[in-house]
This record gives C-alpha cells, sequence and structure tokens, in this order.
C-alpha cells in the first residue's frame, strides 16, 4: 500500500509568502509587534528586559512562521545544550531575542519573544563562576 | 448545581418544559378562540366584504395619518424592536442552527457584527420605549403588570444573549444557560399574555376588517 | 529531607541552566508572567524534598500513566526528584504486606507533613465493598491517610469530582475526596487524565511557595485552570470569524476552523490542554481536529451528546408530540364548556318584541 491510497495530501507552504488573511493566518500576529516596540523602548528608558510567551497566546503555526519571518534574524545565535537544546537567537532588531526551548525530544516546550540586552539565560550565575573559579585554582595548583 | 449542570438542565428539561406548555398552551388557545366562533351579523351587509380583511392586515401596520408625530416613540421604536427580533431569531446564525438542529430547515444567516448591531438597536428601542411608558402618564395609566412583565420577558433572551456574546459580566457557561432560560421562560409566558398577538394578530386583523367593510367601511 | 534542591539536582547533573530553563517552561505552563520563571527557580532550588503518599481508589490508573508517561525521562520527571515519593503502589517495588508497612512506616514518620495525592472516586455502595486493598474499604484508608496529611491533592476527574464511575446511575455510589475530607486543604486536578505538568505545577508551587496554589471554587488551581480551553484555543479567531467545521471532513476541518458546532465543550471546560498540549508538546484534542469533551469539569459524562453544540437542546424535545394532544383536547373541551354555555344563555334569552318595545 503506497500512501497515495489516503486521500489526505500534503499542500507545502511557501515560507514568507503568507499574509494576514491568508489560510492558517489567525491575525493575531501584527498586534504583537506593536507590542514588541513597546517593550524596546522600555528597555531602552529604564533598562528593564521583558517577555512575550508566545506558547500562552492563541497563535497558530502560520501566525508564528510569520512573526518569524518579520522580525528577520541577527548577527547573534546561541545555543544551550541542557535537558534538550534551546536557542536564543537574535532577530534583526537588536535587543529583541526568539527564545525557543525544546526538550530532549526535540519538541517545543515553550517559547518566548524576549526583549534585553542579553537573556538571563545566557549569562553565567556568580555561584556556578565561583566553582569555575576553584577548577582553575586547582588546575593552577596541580600545575605547580 | 454548578454552572455545567445547569446549563445541562436548561438545555435538557427546562427545554422540554418550556416547549411542552409553550405548544400546549398555544394549540389550546387557538382551539378555544376558532371554536368559539362568531355570533350571525343578522342586518343586511352594506356592501360586500371583498378584500378589506387582507387590506387590513397590511394597513394597521402602518400609522395611521397624524399619529406618527403624536407618538413617535411607540411607532418607531414598534418598528425598530419587531424588525430586530425577526432579524435576531431568524437570520443570527446559532439560531439557524438551533431551527436546522430541529426541523433541518436552514438558511444562510447574516454576519456576527451586523446581528450584534441589530441587538444594540433592539434593547435600545425597548429601553426608550420603557422610558416613554413610563413617563406619559396616560401611557403609564394603562399599563397593568401584564405590560411590564411581557417587556421584561421580552428583553432578557435579547439581553443575555448579547451578553453571552459578548462575554460579559458572567462566564460564557452560565450566561448562555440563563439565555436558554430566559427564552424558555418567554416560551411559557407566551401563550397566555398579551404576547400571544405573534399568532392572532393577522386572524384578529383579518375579521376586524372584513367586519368593517360590511358594515360599509371598507379599506 | 536533605539540603536545599539544587544541590541534590547538581549531584544528579542538573545544570543550573537547565533547571532555570525547567522553571522558564512552568512558569509559561502556570500562566505567570515570563519573569516569575527566575523568582521560582531562586525558591525552589532553596526547597527541601517533602514527602508525598499516593492512594490510588476507583480508577483505571490513566492517570499514573498520564503522568508518568509523560515525556520520560524529562522535564517533568525532574520533579519526582524533587519529591520523596514514599507510597504508591504501581510504581513501588515492594508488594502486599511490604508494601502497606511502607505506607504506615511514612504517615507515621512525617504525620501532619506529608503531602496525600488521591487518584480515583471513593464508593460508598455496599459499604464500600465495591473497591477495597488488603481487605480495607477505599473510604476507611482514606479517612486514616488524610488525617496526618498536610494538604490532598486530588488527581484526575474521579477524585475530584467522581468523574465516570459517578455518571448516572452510579452503581457504585461514587463520591469525590471534597465530599468526604472537610477538614484539610484540598487540590482538585480534574481532567481525563489529567495534563502532567499541572500536577508536577503544583508540586512546584507547593515547593516553591510552601502553600497551596490560589484555587477556583471547584478547587482547581486558578494558574491552569483560570481560562476556558475556549479562551486559550488557537483556533479561537476562526469562532470569532464565525468559521466552523460542519463536519469532521469538510473544507473547514480541513482548514482548521473552529469545532464548536461538532460539539466542543471548549467554551466551558477550564484546563490547559490549549498551552500544555499532550505528548510531549506533539498536539492536544482540538489541534488533532477533536473538539473538546470538557472532561475536567465535574459530570461531563452526564453533560449531553458530546458532538452536538453546546448551544442546542441536548436531545429533540421529548413533549413535541404530547403537548399539541393535550392542548388539542383541552382546546376542544374549553370548546364544548363555551358552547354549551352559550347554549344555555340563548335559551335563557328572553326574546322582545316590538310590542315590548313600543310600551
Amino acid at each position: 500500500m503506497t500512501l497515495d491510497v489516503i486521500p489526505i495530501h500534503v499542500v507545502p507552504r511557501h515560507a514568507g509568502a503568507a499574509l494576514p488573511g491568508e489560510p492558517g493566518l489567525s491575525g493575531n500576529a501584527p498586534p504583537l509587534l506593536r507590542e514588541l516596540a513597546e517593550q524596546v523602548r522600555h528597555l531602552l528608558e529604564t533598562g528593564e528586559p521583558s517577555a512575550i510567551d508566545l506558547s500562552a497566546l492563541p497563535l497558530t503555526p502560520a501566525d508564528l512562521d510569520w512573526l518569524r519571518e518579520k522580525l528577520g534574524s541577527g548577527e547573534i545565535a546561541v545555543t544551550l545544550q541542557a535537558n534538550g537544546e534551546s536557542t536564543l537567537d537574535e532577530t534583526a532588531c537588536a535587543g529583541v531575542w526568539w527564545v525557543t526551548h525544546r526538550n530532549e525530544q526535540g519538541a517545543v516546550a515553550s517559547q518566548f519573544i524576549e526583549v534585553a540586552f542579553v537573556p538571563e539565560l545566557v549569562k553565567a550565575h556568580p555561584a556556578d563562576v565561583a566553582i569555575g573559579r576553584e577548577r582553575l585554582e586547582f588546575m593552577v595548583s596541580e600545575n605547580h | 448545581m454548578n454552572e455545567l449542570q445547569f446549563l445541562t438542565w436548561v438545555r435538557g428539561p427546562g427545554l422540554d418544559i418550556a416547549v411542552g406548555i409553550f405548544l400546549l398552551g398555544t394549540v389550546w388557545r387557538l382551539f378555544e378562540i376558532y371554536t368559539l366562533g362568531r355570533g350571525k351579523d343578522l342586518a343586511a351587509p352594506r356592501r360586500a366584504a371583498g378584500a378589506s380583511g387582507l387590506h387590513t392586515v397590511f394597513r394597521r401596520s402602518l400609522p395611521p395619518p397624524g399619529m406618527l408625530k403624536r407618538s413617535p416613540v411607540s411607532y418607531i421604536g414598534g418598528y425598530i424592536f419587531h424588525i430586530g427580533l425577526a432579524v435576531i431569531v431568524f437570520l443570527g446564525a446559532p439560531h439557524i442552527m438551533l431551527i436546522a438542529n430541529l426541523t433541518g430547515l436552514s438558511w444562510p444567516g447574516l454576519p456576527a457584527q451586523i446581528i450584534g448591531l441589530a441587538t444594540v438597536m433592539t434593547m435600545a428601542a425597548m429601553l426608550a420605549m420603557l422610558v416613554d411608558r413610563i413617563n406619559k402618564p396616560a401611557k403609564r395609566f394603562l399599563s397593568t403588570f401584564e405590560d411590564w412583565f411581557t417587556w421584561a420577558v421580552t428583553f432578557l433572551p435579547v439581553l443575555t444573549g448579547w451578553m453571552a456574546v459578548q462575554h460579559l459580566l458572567l462566564p460564557y457557561t452560565t450566561m448562555l444557560a440563563l439565555h436558554i432560560l430566559s427564552v424558555e421562560i418567554l416560551l411559557i409566558v407566551l401563550p397566555f399574555t398579551k404576547l400571544f398577538h405573534v399568532f392572532t394578530l393577522f386572524g384578529s386583523r383579518w375579521y376586524n376588517g372584513s367586519a368593517n367593510a360590511r358594515k360599509g367601511v371598507p379599506v | 529531607m536533605q539540603g536545599p534542591l539544587i544541590d541534590t539536582l547538581a549531584r544528579q547533573g542538573v545544570s543550573r541552566r537547565t533547571f532555570l530553563k525547567y522553571c522558564a517552561t512552568l512558569a509559561s505552563m502556570m500562566a505567570l508572567p515570563p519573569a516569575a520563571g527566575l523568582a521560582m527557580a531562586e525558591a525552589m532550588a532553596a526547597a527541601r524534598r517533602p514527602s508525598v503518599i499516593w492512594l490510588p481508589f476507583q480508577e483505571c490508573t490513566g492517570c499514573t500513566e498520564s503522568i508518568t508517561r509523560s515525556h520520560s525521562p524529562t522535564l517533568e520527571g525532574m520533579i519526582f526528584d524533587m519529591i520523596s515519593l514514599d507510597y504508591q503502589e504501581t510504581l513501588m517495588a515492594a508488594a502486599g504486606h511490604q508494601a502497606e508497612e511502607a505506607l504506615h512506616a511514612a504517615m507515621k514518620a512525617n504525620h501532619g507533613k506529608y503531602l496525600l495525592i488521591v487518584d480515583g472516586s471513593i464508593p460508598l455502595g455496599q459499604d464500600g465493598a465495591y473497591s477495597c486493598i488488603g481487605g480495607r474499604s477505599n473510604l476507611e484508608i482514606l479517612k486514616e491517610a488524610a488525617q496526618g496529611a498536610a494538604a490532598i491533592i486530588a488527581v484526575g476527574t474521579c477524585a475530584a469530582y467522581g468523574g465516570i464511575p459517578k455518571a448516572r446511575p452510579n452503581p457504585t455510589g461514587a463520591v469525590s475526596v471534597s465530599d468526604i475530607v472537610k477538614d484539610k486543604p484540598i487540590v482538585n486536578i480534574p481532567g481525563c487524565p489529567p495534563v502532567p505538568v499541572v500536577m508536577t505545577g503544583v508540586l512546584a508551587h507547593y515547593l516553591t511557595f510552601g502553600s497551596l496554589p490560589d484555587l477556583d471554587d471547584k478547587g482547581r488551581p486558578r494558574a491552569f485552570f483560570g481560562e476556558t480551553i475556549h479562551d486559550r484555543c488557537y483556533r479561537r479567531p476562526f469562532y470569532d470569524q464565525g468559521k466552523f467545521a460542519k463536519t469532521f471532513d469538510d473544507k473547514g476541518a480541513r482548514r482548521g476552523w473552529c469545532l464548536f458546532e461538532l460539539g466542543c465543550k471548549g467554551p466551558v471546560t477550564h484546563n490547559a490542554c490549549a498551552t500544555a498540549k499532550w505528548n510531549g508538546g506533539t498536539s492536544w484534542p482540538v489541534e488533532s481536529g477533536h473538539g473538546c469533551l470538557g472532561c475536567s469539569e465535574p459530570d461531563f459524562w452526564d453533560a449531553g451528546d458530546f458532538y452536538k453544540a453546546l448551544s442546542m437542546p441536548a436531545h429533540p424535545p421529548t413533549s413535541v408530540v404530547a403537548a399539541p394532544v393535550a392542548g388539542a383536547t383541552a382546546g376542544a373541551a374549553a370548546g364544548f364548556a363555551n358552547r354549551a354555555k352559550k347554549n344555555a344563555a340563548r335559551k335563557a334569552r328572553q326574546p322582545i318584541t316590538v310590542a315590548d318595545l313600543e310600551k
């Protein structure tokens, strides 16, 4: 038996070709750009980071593609290996980061757009840095 | 009873009771009215009745000369809310679905925004007429409990339906249940109050029109 | 009950970033603002492992399946490292008297401090004979275990509201935990089965803040059950535009339009499926093309046809035949009475002649 027997056919979607009003798009994505603009302004004025929780919003997969396409990609892409891969990618708008947390099976566990100079997760925690220092000092003492 | 049980009740047993009383009352009253018959008019007719009955059915829907100016709220408000109710009930998508579900008949509806507009206009017209009824001494004097009561049972389904759709005040479940309950109250009350004009309106107009023609006042 | 959690985790090779990432996801699931993930991580890192006793009653083990099979080894699995699960019939190696001993030992050692998790309803019919463990009825076991519990978590619709065993005609006389225990804080985590992350979320909340989360009027944590499936549904915009699938295989269904008319109970169901999703975030009922059954609401089994729109009658009105017949009979009877009255009036009438008038 071949797959053709099943009367369901996958229709490929052109990435980036979709516009609000087209099938699959709910029209809920464009207002997020306005919210991001506001959050970036807030970051510049106060230095406080903020975020939009994408998994908490009624967005279709096509909406997310549209948003991702609109924001574009920037110069930095951080990959974090921690219980599954996480990617923290800067978008074409500096200070706006597209953050995707995946579980060990590769499925998306949560997705955010963070507005920050550097996402919190990228920074090393002082406690961890202290452990690193201990380790370095141990290596130094060993070599003596 | 939680709100889902409430909704389940109004969709099931509550609807059974309401539809039962409505059908029973309606058939009963129509039967009684039509078996009552009319006394024989022993006088010779001034003229043949002709189409006066039919004409009266339509003419009574138009204001007599001068009346529109004298009580504009009654006429304009009356038009708006009657037409509004018909539009909401027969052209609102959820209501068409209900009719299709019960009878199998269906037809295209109007977009939700237009139905929303019709609802707001209907409520505004009904409120204006209520205020008019309270403010005008003659109207107030003529009003009985039945008038206030029937206004309320007509207004509530419109209000609760609109609030359910707009997600106002109460959770959707509760509001939808209240909407269905208010319609059920309307169904129960309808055969036994002046709201029965839904059924008797055209018959009585016809009768009056043709009787008037016999007496020499054709229209 | 040993040192802070973060040390326990570190020993197991869980890095701080892994933990931060887990907390960010958890905060997202709990519908907390993104910044709350950091605060949670800090508090939870310092928390200590509480003892947990899990009692299964009249249940199908679906709830245990849901939680253990979610997608282990997992982020959710991590939370199990954060608690000390001292008794769980299905999962524990011990059996028979050994298992019962473990239960009693845990209850004694942590009296007044352990968390009690219950799944399944409690049958009251036939003195509880419908479901017994080690010769003791569920009612007896629950009452004993509840006494020393700090709080009770009722997992699954059966434990929370009676569930399917309580569906009409309820042959076993099933009731919920809250019908029996009145003097302990109870958190209901309904669902058939419940979303795994909701359970871990409640545990995380207990670890983080040392208290139970804010509950709604049905005893459910607001963080997960605060909004309806409908409000968080990615198909919601189609509902607002009036675009509905009419059958499961029409154009609307293929385009992913709203399933309201196919009987989706999303508008009246409070649960986290739309955001937490199932099978490790793969999909959830509405995404796979089927309407919500409303399984996290009390008495969902008796709430009308699963495939009938919520605004429709639960069944065709049964009174449509009898009522008009009764009405016609009453009307005819009234007609006869009126006629008799008219005839009587006609008979009693005194005719007036021209002579009478000229008097």
